[in-house]
């Protein structure tokens, strides 16, 4: 079989076949690197965001990531790409280009980076998790901003509320109105930088860059990816909670001190995911 | 579907040759349509107009405080005082700017005149209509010459533009303004407004109300590094006495003689973030009353002072609901609202039993304490005091739902009610305000007491005068009980009634006001108005009623006639210029327009149509394009705190980005590292 194999590329039959085998000979980052090329004005678009100051630039560590987890993959990328998961990408490219006529800026570049996940993933060994790889591309696009202002009202609502459950279980006289909390008479609100938007790309970061590299299969991956959401909820409402408590309380909060606890929280529930995501995978399909 | 069941085997050749084509004609789709256009256009959005903190911008060789002082020359001559205002602006800085002002001016200032003194020349400004003086004023900083344009915004709020200051100019411009002095129970009070309180800008206001320019601010404390200095001559025909300031320190010279001259004295305290306030009183506590006639030439104009009867208490007060509308807002956080809850104290607290009354607290929102009125009983004053010491002031000021929350309170048909607002009167709605307590309160009368160092007269004015009330300002605690006494009296036993004045002998038009409002304390009967004919036989006859009978009061106007009195032209031109925008406010739009900048473009005024404008001849900046726009800040009134603005609310936000990046880049390290090592 392998003679025949060997047969057919060394003898084309034809000019078009000498055309077809040097296709062959081009390597899978090569064919990747044309697909992102294809796909480039959302990349420029999403740098402009960057660059101009709308965005956080943490997106360059989850492009970084997903850079790494197909880079060590890079000496058993398949020369035969699985063709689900390249029809996938071209449906993403498509979208991605349609999406330019009739989505937002954002939408069209998600579509786009979900296109060039499938066309990686495509170009990978059979069996290699695909979700974290997603997750990853979808993360190293400005999404933060966008976060902020979809996602941001619900998220700051719900803090606040389980702040004030928080403290007045604590003894503190505490009530929400929206996002604005008065705790014995002092007026703290939970704006958009107390949201928790900042925590929730880290933790799913976390996550995807920790079962990437564990090799974690798509089911299980998503099958503890909730447990993200809850780390972060939990410790969004105890940072938030201690500081307001402590504004209320009158103590003068350092920034350092401001900026230490938000650290501390912010490593204990990334600490979290990754253990959740780094576990035993005997749940593993 | 099938495909997802079965994978297919790898592409073949032409498949491949398929996707490279795919990926190339998305690829030139998303080149034809990527367009930098594409993205959201915001240029259309309304602009806020709303106070900010003045930032110090780090812009190389920009003076960012060209107005280094205001000189003001005040001479008040019988009842008319004639004042005159330098501002010296002077580039500092290496690049030549445009200087925008927003300062106050006196609710009553008829502003007839400026020039600009650029180094040893001077230039004389023409009185042009509002838009055309905005053209020329537009087009000569873009040819690179001095210019400059005084706008009004209210009849109390200007804005000074000078354009094209080159570094190292030194520029004066001066203008010149003219104003009546209405005496109060013998007292003459003169005031010169010397900053703009940050008014709100509610973003449902109506665009009836007009522009009010965003003003920048100096924080709370934050002294003014510009000068002030004020200058007040009085010449009066009997001895002047009492003459004293409630606002500054002064020196006074002449004071128990006809001639007074006052001075400010050296002070450690800034002179600029308050109202300048003198009061004096004439020798045997007279007024000057009577006639001023002046015969110009194409017209002859009159001002008729009568000093109202004074005030006999009557036995037979009926009962009276008093519903005091309280302003809680930023702006009046810590000692104005401090000061108004004394006044509220004195009020309420003087409040007879037989009496009824309720408290409405506005910022944001509004709230009644009790859902009717509710008797004046010791109970009642002590638990409305309580929830009324219980607050503080914050957030914003929407006078106008608050108002008209009111005009929806049942009335009992016979009680007569009184409205009582307390306010600093921040806000840029006062055409909204006058329109619906003309349209919906006129039949309840409104007393207004302004709070603070620097109250919006023109608001607390205006009020007044569409409610039929009375004025009255309180700068500090201790004035709260003789405020709310004479409010007491004024209620209790209205001076004056069915007010007409009348001549014989003198043909008269054009009479200001038309309708005479009642006179409810001590404030003389004033008529503004032109003649005609001979004065040595005619006689000027006002008639009213009194709590004890009609009273009737005649003047000759034989040898009343003074060339001096010119002003008295530009006063009835004021006059009925403030009459006509009370008639524009009620109707809604610029239906008075056409009349307003008629009477501005002949009289020489400044008013809200027509603007004042000095142009340079000679281009003295080679580069206007390079000209940068300074907003001078203004001082936060004396008293006021920052809240008026926007405080900073304590919030917990997140730690910094590149922080928690850091912090879980070595968390993935470390969890990856001990993975490998198990």
């Amino acid at each position: 079989m392998s003679t025949m194999c060997d047969l057919r590329i060394a003898l084309p039959t034809s000019q078009a076949g000498r055309w077809m085998a040097r296709f062959d000979r081009v390597p899978p980052v090569a064919w990747l690197g044309l697909h992102a090329a294809a796909l480039w004005p959302h990349w420029r678009w999403a740098a402009a965001r960057v660059v101009d100051g709308s965005d956080d630039p943490l997106g360059l560590a989850a492009l970084a990531a997903f850079g790494v987890l197909v880079g060590r993959e890079a000496g058993r990328l398949t020369a035969r790409p699985d063709a689900r998961w390249l029809l996938a990408a071209a449906v993403g490219t498509v979208l991605a280009t349609a999406g330019t006529f009739a989505l937002p800026p954002l939408l069209g570049a998600v579509f786009a980076a979900l296109a060039l996940a499938c066309a990686a993933r495509a170009f990978l060994p059979s069996g290699h998790a695909s979700m974290p790889l997603m997750g990853l591309s979808v993360l190293a696009l400005p999404v933060v901003s966008s976060l902020q202002f979809y996602a941001g009202f619900p998220l700051r609502v719900v803090t606040a509320q389980f702040s004030t459950w928080v403290l007045q279980v604590a003894g503190f006289a505490a009530e929400r109105t929206g996002t604005a909390m008065q705790v014995d008479g002092r007026l703290v609100i939970v704006d958009a930088p107390c949201s928790g938007v900042q925590m929730v790309w880290m933790a799913y970061f976390t996550a995807c860059a920790v079962a990437g590299w564990q090799g974690l299969g798509d089911r299980a991956f998503l099958r503890r990816l909730p447990a993200a959401g809850a780390f972060v909820l939990a410790g969004n409402v105890l940072r938030n909670s201690v500081l307001v408590g402590l504004e209320a309380r009158h103590v003068a909060v350092s920034e350092s001190l401001h900026q230490g606890i938000g650290l501390v929280v912010l490593a204990a529930v990334c600490w979290g995911v990754a253990h959740v995501m780094g576990g035993e995978r005997h749940d593993q399909a | 579907m099938r495909l997802f069941l079965h994978p297919p085997g790898p592409l073949s050749h032409v498949g491949r040759v398929l996707w490279c084509a795919a990926a190339s004609v998305s690829a030139a789709l998303l080149l034809l349509v990527w367009s930098p256009q594409a993205r959201a256009d915001d240029s259309e959005a309304v602009k806020a107009e709303s106070p900010y903190f003045h930032v110090n911008s780090s812009e190389p060789g920009v003076d960012r405080l060209p107005l280094k002082a205001t000189a003001v020359d005040v001479r008040i001559s019988g009842v008319i005082a004639d004042v005159t205002v330098v501002q010296h602006y002077r580039n500092e800085g290496q690049r030549p700017i445009e200087a925008r002002y927003v300062f106050p001016g006196s609710t009553q200032s008829a502003v007839y005149a400026m020039n600009v003194r650029l180094g040893d020349r001077l230039l004389t400004a023409r009185i042009k209509e509002k838009q055309a003086a905005r053209i020329e004023y537009e087009a000569a900083k873009k040819e690179g010459r001095t210019s400059a344009l005084l706008e009004q915004h209210r009849p109390n709020v200007f804005e000074m533009n000078v354009a094209n200051i080159l570094p190292g100019d030194d520029v004066r411009v001066e203008l010149r303004y003219t104003e009546l002095l209405t005496p109060t129970d013998a007292r003459y009070g003169f005031v010169f407004p010397t900053v703009v309180g940050p008014r709100y800008a509610s973003p449902t206001a109506s665009a009836a109300n007009g522009a009010m320019p965003g003003v920048p601010y100096l924080h709370e404390g934050e002294a003014s590094a510009s000068a002030f200095d004020i200058k007040v001559s009085v010449d009066a025909p009997v001895s002047i006495k009492e003459l004293t300031s409630s606002s500054h320190d002064v020196r006074v010279d002449g004071a128990g003689t006809p001639h007074a001259r006052v001075a400010l004295a050296q002070g450690t305290r800034p002179a600029n973030n308050r109202d300048f306030m003198l009061d004096y009183r004439l020798a045997g506590d007279r007024i000057e009353t009577g006639l001023m006639l002046f015969r110009g030439g194409d017209e002859n104009y009159f001002l008729s002072l009568v000093e109202p009867p004074k005030a006999v208490p009557t036995r037979d007060v009926s009962p009276r609901e008093y519903i005091f509308v309280v302003d809680i807002s930023g702006s009046m956080h810590g000692y104005p609202l401090e000061t108004a809850k004394v006044l509220l104290q004195n009020l309420i607290g003087g409040l007879r039993p037989s009496d009824t009354f309720n408290v409405m607290l506005f910022s944001g929102s509004n709230r009644m304490l009790s859902p009717t009125s509710v008797p004046a009983t010791r109970a009642n004053i002590d638990q409305a005091m309580e929830t009324i010491r219980a607050m503080g002031g914050s957030g914003s000021t929407e006078i106008v739902p608050a108002l008209k929350r009111l005009a929806e309170l049942p009335k009992p048909t016979d009680v007569s009610r009184s409205v009582i607002v307390v306010t600093d009167g921040y806000v840029s709605v006062e055409a909204e305000v006058f329109q619906h307590i003309r349209q919906h309160l006129s039949k309840q009368n409104v007393f207004a007491f302004g709070i603070g160092s620097s109250v919006n007269r023109h608001l607390i004015e205006g009020i007044a005068r569409a409610g039929m009330g009375e004025a009255f300002i309180v700068t500090k605690p201790e004035q709260a009980a003789a405020q709310a006494e004479r409010l007491r009296k004024m209620i209790e036993s209205p001076v004056l009634t069915n007010v007409k004045v009348s001549f014989q002998g003198l043909d008269t038009y054009d009479v200001e006001p038309q309708q005479l409002p009642d006179v409810l304390g001590g404030r003389p009967v004033v008529v503004f108005g032109k003649w005609k004919g001979d004065t040595a036989q005619a006689k000027v006859i006002v008639d009213g009623q009194t709590p004890g009978g009609p009273y009737r009061i005649e003047m000759s106007t034989a040898g009343q006639e003074d060339a001096k009195s010119s002003s008295l032209r530009l006063l009835w031109a004021r006059q009925r210029i403030a009459a006509l925008s009370d008639q524009e406010a009620l109707e809604g739009g610029s239906t008075q327009k056409e009349a307003i900048t008629a009477l501005g473009l002949k009289y020489g005024l400044l008013t809200q149509y027509t603007s004042f404008i000095a142009v340079d001849k000679i281009v003295r900046n080679a580069n206007p394009e390079q000209t940068a726009t300074v907003d001078q800040p203004s001082p936060m009134p004396e008293g006021v705190s920052n809240q008026a603005i926007g405080a900073e609310v304590p919030s917990t936000p997140e730690p910094a980005a590149w922080a928690a990046l850091l912090l879980v880049a070595g968390i993935l390290a470390a969890t990856l590292m001990s993975r490998r090592a198990k």
